[in-house]
C-alpha cells in the first residue's frame, strides 16, 4: 500500500492553477477592454482636436472679404495675363531690323543692293558693283560672320555673274540663321 | 475506431461548471477583438482623412489669407494704368484703331511714304483656341531706301499694339514688309476661390516699364480711342 498519497493537497494545487490561469485570463481581458476603451478615446479626441470647423469658419471670413475686392481680383488676372503672353511674345520676336542693319553695315559702300530680303530663317541678297573686290569684301564680311557665328551660320553664293548692259557684276548671296 | 460519446446533461453542467470562471474573460477577449476590427480601424481611417482635411483647410486659408493680403495692397490706380498699357500692347480682340494708329505713327517719324495695304478684318472677336498667339497680318509696301525702311521696323517695334516683322523686302525704292500685330482673348478661366493670386512680380513691373516706353503709348493714353480691349471684361 502506497502511503504517499494525499488526495486533498492534489486538489489543492490544481485549485491553485487554475486560479492563476482565470487571473491571467481575467488580466488579458481587462487589458483588451483596457486598450479598445483607450485608443478609441484617444482616436475620438483627436479628431474633436483636429477638427477643421474653426478653420472652416474663418475661411468663409476670407472669402467674404476678398469678394469685395472682385474687381481688383479680376484685373489682377488679366494683368498677370497679359505680362505672361507679352513676355512669351517678346521672347519668341526675332529682330529683323538688326540683322538688316548688320547686313548693310557689312556691305561696301561701292556695291549697290538690289534686292535684300530678310524672314526669319534667311538673309537672300542680290547687289552689283562695278568692281569685284567689291563684292569679295562683301563675300569676305559675311564669312566672317559665320565663322564668328554672328547672327548667320551658313553662307551660299547663288550666283555670281557679269552684266553687259549694266556693264557691273551682279552676285547673289543666301545667308541663313 | 468507432468510439461512442455519450453526453448528459449532468456531464455538461460539470464541464460547464469547471469552465466557468474562463467564459467571462473569453467573451471579452473576442468582444475586444471584434470591436477592434469593426470600429477601432476604421476610425485610425477617419482620424487620417481628417488630417488630409484639417491639413487642406489650412493650406487653403494660408492661401486666402495671402490672396486677401495682395488684394489690400494693390493700388487700384496704378493697377489701372498699367492694365491699360498692357491691353494696348496685346489686345484682348482684334484692335484695328490700334494697328493703323501704330503703322502711321511709324510712318510719320520715320518720314516714309507707305503704299496701299488691306486688313483682313474677319471675326470681330476670334475664338479659335488652337493658335498660340493669333495675329492680324499685313503686307505694307513702303517707298523708301534700306535705312529707312530699316528705322521704320525699328520704329514699329517699339510701338504698341505689339507686332512683329516677319519679312523685309527691300527693292531700291519700292520696298515692303510683312508683319503681324498680335492680339490675345482671355483664354477661359477656371477660377477657384483658393487659387493664388500672384502679385505683379518683378519681370512683370520690367515688362510693363519697357511697354511703357514705346513711343505711341502715351498718345494711347491722352486721347481715348475706340480699342476693342475692354477692361471691363471681368471673368468672375
Amino acid at each position: 500500500m502506497n502511503t504517499n498519497i494525499n488526495l486533498l493537497l492534489r486538489t489543492d494545487e490544481e485549485t491553485l492553477r487554475r486560479r492563476k490561469r482565470v487571473k491571467a485570463l481575467n488580466f488579458v481581458a481587462l487589458m483588451f477592454l483596457a486598450a479598445i476603451g483607450g485608443i478609441s478615446l484617444i482616436i475620438f479626441l483627436l479628431i474633436q482636436i483636429i477638427n477643421p470647423s474653426a478653420i472652416l469658419r474663418e475661411q468663409n471670413n476670407i472669402i467674404k472679404k476678398i469678394s469685395q475686392f472682385q474687381n481688383k481680383q479680376a484685373k489682377l488676372f488679366i494683368l498677370n495675363d497679359r505680362v505672361e503672353n507679352i513676355e512669351k511674345i517678346l521672347a519668341k520676336r526675332k529682330d529683323l531690323a538688326r540683322i538688316t542693319n548688320v547686313m548693310l553695315a557689312k556691305t561696301p559702300s561701292r556695291l549697290f543692293i538690289e534686292d535684300l530680303e530678310v524672314d526669319d530663317k534667311t538673309v537672300i541678297m542680290t547687289a552689283y558693283s562695278t568692281s569685284l573686290s567689291a563684292i569679295g569684301e562683301l563675300i569676305n564680311n559675311l564669312t566672317d560672320m559665320v565663322h564668328k557665328k554672328e547672327i548667320i551660320n551658313s553662307l551660299t553664293l547663288n550666283t555670281l555673274v557679269f552684266d553687259e548692259g549694266k556693264n557691273s557684276y551682279q552676285v547673289s548671296v543666301k545667308a541663313q540663321y | 475506431m468507432n468510439e461512442k460519446i455519450n453526453v448528459d446533461l449532468k456531464s455538461l453542467k460539470f464541464i460547464f461548471e469547471r469552465n466557468k470562471p474562463y467564459i467571462l474573460p473569453s467573451i471579452i477577449i473576442v468582444i475586444c477583438i471584434a470591436l477592434f476590427l469593426q470600429f477601432v480601424i476604421p476610425q485610425f481611417r477617419i482620424l487620417s482623412l481628417a488630417q488630409e482635411e484639417a491639413r487642406l483647410a489650412s493650406l487653403k486659408l494660408q492661401i486666402l489669407k495671402e490672396n486677401l493680403n495682395v488684394l489690400t495692397n494693390t493700388d487700384e490706380k496704378s493697377l489701372d494704368s498699367r492694365l491699360k498699357i498692357l491691353n494696348l500692347a496685346l489686345p484682348l480682340n482684334k484692335d484695328f484703331g490700334g494697328i493703323l494708329n501704330s503703322i502711321y505713327y511709324a510712318s510719320q517719324k520715320t518720314g516714309v511714304s507707305l503704299g496701299s495695304f488691306s486688313l483682313q478684318i474677319g471675326e470681330l472677336a476670334d475664338t479659335k483656341k488652337s493658335v498660340d498667339f493669333p495675329s492680324i497680318s499685313l503686307t505694307i509696301p513702303i517707298s523708301a531706301n534700306a535705312p529707312a525702311v530699316n528705322s521704320f521696323v525699328e520704329v514699329l517695334s517699339k510701338t504698341a499694339p505689339i507686332s512683329e516683322v516677319t519679312v523685309i523686302k527691300i527693292r531700291n525704292v519700292a520696298s515692303s514688309i510683312k508683319l503681324s500685330f498680335y492680339y490675345k482673348p482671355l483664354g477661359f478661366s477656371n477660377l477657384k476661390e483658393d487659387m493664388r493670386i500672384n502679385p505683379i512680380s518683378q519681370k512683370g513691373l520690367r515688362i510693363i516699364n519697357r511697354l511703357s516706353s514705346f513711343e505711341n503709348i502715351e498718345s494711347f493714353q491722352q486721347v481715348p480711342i475706340a480699342t476693342s480691349s475692354s477692361q471691363d471684361i471681368n471673368p468672375f
